[in-house]
């Protein structure tokens, strides 16, 4: 209510205030989801993402996108539509309802084909593979706990050795016995595909081969281990030269 | 009535980010205050005496001892770089002369001996006073060393280092009452310790999917049951809490008790999980309640129900309207503490603005109070703060969106027998007393 003589104020710029089910509200839903996508990209690119942000982040875009995908289609053609009297009067307390039967199938469309994009396996049909940023190096070679710190359940163990407790493996073969899956054991993915990765619904686990097959420039590569003790890579994966310089900046 | 009685740090506008205070506690007797902050470096303060002249005045913490717990460390295989920030102080009972805390960082959890030396021996034989050996043919007669007074010294010295047990970040460790071990848990394990043993931990917790893909819940904090050793809780980023009992199985991936409230169907919003995220649960001293805080709200729990809390306190509903902003600017991320009062009475948090709440559970009461260098004249009473919500805004009051969002109080300490608070706003440490009348 306005009293007389009180200077009315312009509409906020929160957008929590928006009437739901009007453009505005539709134009605020895109903006929630791009700003989610935008943060999970972001920290995807910090070499040690915080993992309850992350899950945070990905819960709200998996939730926006089942509820986009539960809205009825709408008809395209029209630009926008109106929204009915009775959503107009909304409660304030109210602005965060985002369940709003009002259509959405750009959204929805546009979800569906980045959540199809990262529930794919990694393949050669990308040039660069869809990164699970929740993986972590224990998934890569399929083993769990590794075989070296844990006894029994219940009574697990660890030693106080850092290369045994670093995500352990057990190994066949003997210490020169490396295969290229062994090589990209310890590397943290999100090291590695910079570029891409924004929910990880799905999609294998790589092998070193797809890992080496989809390193990318090596501009983004922020540092690699030192493959002083390790067997020579094949020669398109990337050249000495530039590694080097690489290491020596980081 | 609540008054302002110390602030410690600089008072230079620009903070540098070490100092930022990260953790406050207070040792069992209230004697010590600890806090870590972002450069690792743990600041212990001492209560003194009452002064003889001013009876009616609690006494001051001064500056005890200022040590560097944890430095930067690089994880080689992983090449990441393991920060310094101590997350989490925890004193342990005192049984000697000797004081000795728990520090963690992300990684590694230290356990320090804080001891006094005011006496030092003279008169070695092998040795001059000022260290040098001396030749041992020039020694011609035997003499007793004796125990001389010196200056107070106190010494920190790392007695244990528990490392390479946690792949994730350590947010919680918690001592406990069997003083004999303690638990540490990151976002997805707990393991319990024993304070003598540092190279194997007992994992007790492990909510890891085996595909990390599916993972939608992390563990956010973690602590021991004050009086039955047997038992303790977590929180997860879903606002649940697990009660478990380590008697049931070696693992306690199976709760004993399973704590959440029903979400209210008419405030859901996309934002509903972020906020129910618990960043904070503390029991009480008497071991039957625990208290819980999310984004927006402290709810005290009653151990004995499980489907809801028994109360609740908002603690800035104003920002409901606001979670939009606050989610792009990711302030909803922000992890609040809260504690208990030493007899269970009150509970206090943090929130921003360095505004920070206290409520009263027998009188329902609530009181808003801000930490700021304007209100720091000595023995000044703090005036309650208020936030106007509404369009018309009172004298005093000040607007939901002239708060400051960098000026957060996330961690505060209530002394364990009188009402002394310490509250941390981003670099300074400010205590506050109520008056004695």
């Amino acid at each position: 209510m306005i009293l007389k003589g009180q200077k009315r104020k312009l509409p906020q710029e929160d957008l929590e205030l928006a009437d739901s089910g009007g453009p505005v509200w539709e134009s605020q839903r895109q903006f929630v989801f791009s700003v989610s996508l935008n943060k999970y990209q972001r920290s995807q690119e910090l070499p040690e993402p915080s993992l309850r942000r992350s899950v945070l982040i990905a819960n709200t875009l998996r939730q926006m996108s089942l509820e986009g995908c539960r809205e009825p289609p709408a008809d395209m053609e029209v630009p926008e539509p109106p929204p009915p009297a009775g959503l107009l009067h909304r409660d304030v307390e109210e602005d965060e309802d985002w369940e709003s039967t009002d259509s959405d199938v750009s959204l929805s469309a546009a979800i569906s084909s980045i959540l199809t994009v990262l529930d794919s396996t990694i393949d050669g049909s990308f040039p660069t593979a869809p990164r699970s940023p929740l993986r972590s190096l224990e998934n890569l070679s399929g083993s769990s706990e590794g075989g070296v710190a844990w006894v029994k359940p219940g009574v697990r163990g660890h030693s106080v050795s850092y290369q045994q407790q670093a995500e352990p493996k057990a190994r066949d073969g003997g210490p020169g016995d490396v295969t290229v899956e062994d090589l990209f054991q310890d590397i943290d993915t999100c090291l590695l595909e910079r570029d891409m990765g924004v929910l990880g619904l799905g999609g294998g686990h790589p092998t070193g081969e797809d890992l080496l097959r989809y390193l990318p420039p090596f501009s983004n590569l922020k540092c690699l281990p030192s493959f002083s003790s390790f067997s020579p890579l094949p020669a398109e994966a990337f050249e000495l030269d530039n590694l080097m310089e690489i290491l020596v900046e980081s | 009535m609540w008054c302002f009685s110390q602030v410690k740090g600089a008072i230079d506008e620009d903070v540098a980010e070490a100092d930022i205070i990260s953790t406050v506690e207070f040792n069992y007797s209230g004697e010590l205050l600890a806090t870590g902050d972002k450069g690792g470096r743990v600041v212990i303060f001492q209560h003194e005496q009452e002064s003889k002249n001013r009876p009616h005045l609690r006494g001051e913490y001064n500056v005890y001892s200022t040590f560097q717990s944890h430095e930067p460390e690089f994880d080689y295989l992983k090449s990441l770089e393991i920060e310094e920030k101590i997350n989490k102080i925890r004193w342990l009972p005192q049984q000697n002369a000797a004081h000795f805390l728990l520090s963690t960082n992300d990684k590694t959890i230290k356990l320090w001996k804080i001891s006094e030396r005011d006496k030092r021996a003279e008169g070695y034989n092998l040795k001059d006073e000022d260290g040098r050996v001396r030749d041992p043919f020039r020694i011609t007669s035997l003499r007793v060393p004796v125990l001389m007074p010196m200056d107070l010294m106190v010494e920190a010295s790392p007695r244990r280092i528990f490392a390479n047990a946690h792949t994730y970040h350590i947010n919680s460790i918690s001592v406990n009452s069997d003083h004999e071990t303690y638990l540490s848990a990151d976002d997805l394990r707990i393991n319990l310790w024993h304070l003598e043993i540092t190279d194997r931990s007992f994992n007790i917790v492990d909510i890891k999917p085996a595909n990390m893909e599916e993972l939608t819940e992390v563990i956010t904090a973690a602590e021991c049951h004050p009086h039955q050793c047997n038992v303790f809780v977590y929180s997860s980023s879903k606002g649940t809490i697990r009660l478990c009992d380590m008697r049931e199985a070696a693992l306690c991936d199976r709760h004993s008790k399973f704590f959440e409230e029903p979400e209210d169907p008419s405030s859901r919003s996309f934002f509903s999980e972020i906020i129910s995220s618990i960043s904070d649960v503390k029991f009480s001293h008497s071991g039957r309640y625990m208290m819980t805080r999310d984004y927006l709200s402290v709810k005290v729990w009653d151990l004995n129900m499980e489907n809801r809390p028994v109360e609740t306190y908002q603690v800035h509903e104003y920002l409901r309207s606001k979670l939009c902003s606050l989610y792009e600017n990711d302030c909803i991320f922000d992890k609040f503490e809260c504690c208990w009062n030493g007899s269970d009475s009150a509970i206090m948090t943090g929130s921003y603005n360095n505004f920070f709440r206290m409520f009263d559970r027998n009188t329902r009461r609530d009181i808003t109070l801000e930490a700021s260098r304007e209100s720091s004249k000595p023995r000044a009473t703090l005036k309650p703060r208020k936030v106007s919500t509404g369009g018309k805004r009172k004298k005093d009051e000040i607007s939901v969106d002239s708060l400051d969002f960098n000026k957060k109080i996330l961690h505060t300490a209530w002394h364990p027998k009188d009402n002394v608070i310490a509250v941390a706003a981003t670099n300074n440490l400010y205590i506050f007393q109520d008056k004695i009348n």
